[in-house]
């Protein structure tokens, strides 16, 4: 029962991460823009980070949604989150107004963003995908 | 293969995947050219002396808009223009036919068209378009959306009217 329930939430994860990717993908420049606002990222690297993003999030998505590697998604999903909770709390201790440049959408970023971020990477540490099984080699003699 | 080698490569491939999907995308980001935080570059955006169509600042626009002796045009997304735009803005994007909103654009006294960008290009297509259906004094607005806001100028958010009677 409870493994249903969590492949039930890693499949819901899945389809989330796959949304927030397919969102931003019609106006990448604008969320390119929206990762420069964070005043983190050097310049220079910015359309490349946003794209690196979008795609990470997208495969680590259908990796989630489909059962394939769906541990090392996990992680990845929970680092990228780790780095999106530090990259907004420091925007917004430092006052800077931005969108947050979630879903492709104008949302504000905002402490309530901060909370729901941190919501979505404990829900990825809970549904993480099974630690795969150690065999044990015994000796037959 | 450790966790850290598979989630690793499934970074690379994600990396790939979203450098992929960005050149097919309509609006892509360009990978070789920097992107500086909109606060940064507000006031130097769109200050392009090789453009075509005139350019006028925040400072001088906001009168214009407070006096209501301008017609504003927001060239952004559907979805950027409903969350918040120029009070009293119409909603045009390039590419889209400026028919249904031409009688009230040709009647003002200038038209400012903006959008939220560093180099003004959605602006400035829609500005063209506009030239090329006859209205005069047609000007882009420097410093964009980013700095309209910046600068408290006023808005107001919901969709547009006007253009949904032209059928968007």
């Amino acid at each position: 029962m409870m493994a249903r329930a969590l492949a039930v939430c890693r499949v819901a994860l899945g389809a989330l991460f796959i949304w927030a990717a397919v969102t931003k993908l019609p106006d990448m420049a604008a969320f390119a823009q929206d990762v420069a606002n964070y005043r983190v990222i050097p310049a220079a690297l910015v359309p490349l980070l946003a794209a690196a993003v979008v795609g990470i999030e997208l495969l680590a998505g259908i990796a989630l949604l489909t059962g394939v590697m769906e541990r090392p998604a996990s992680a990845l999903l929970a680092v990228l989150l780790g780095s999106f909770t530090v990259l907004l709390v420091q925007a917004l201790l430092r006052g800077i107004d931005l969108r947050c440049g979630c879903f492709g959408s104008d949302e504000r970023a905002s402490w309530w963003t901060v909370v729901r971020l941190v919501m979505l990477a404990t829900a990825i540490a809970v549904a993480r995908g099974p630690a795969p099984e150690r065999t044990s080699v015994t000796n037959p003699a | 293969m450790s966790l850290l080698v598979r989630g690793g490569l499934l970074c690379v491939a994600g990396a790939v995947v979203g450098i992929s999907g960005n050149a097919m995308s309509p609006r892509p980001a360009r990978l070789g050219t920097p992107v500086h935080a909109a606060a940064e570059s507000a006031g130097a955006a769109c200050e392009d002396p090789r453009a075509s169509v005139p350019r006028i600042s925040v400072q001088e626009a906001k009168p214009l808009c407070i006096a209501c002796s301008a017609a504003f045009v927001d060239a952004r997304s559907a979805q950027e223009y409903a969350a918040g735009h120029i009070t009293g803005a119409v909603h045009l994007v390039p590419g889209q036919p400026a028919g249904p909103l031409l009688p009230k654009l040709s009647a003002a006294p200038a038209v400012i068209v903006y959008d939220r960008d560093r180099d003004c290009a959605a602006a400035d297509r829609v500005a063209v378009l506009l030239q090329s259906n006859g209205v005069r004094d047609v000007r882009v607005l420097t410093g964009a959306w980013p700095e309209w806001l910046a600068r408290g100028g006023p808005g107001e958010s919901g969709t547009c009217a006007l253009c949904a009677a032209g059928g968007q």
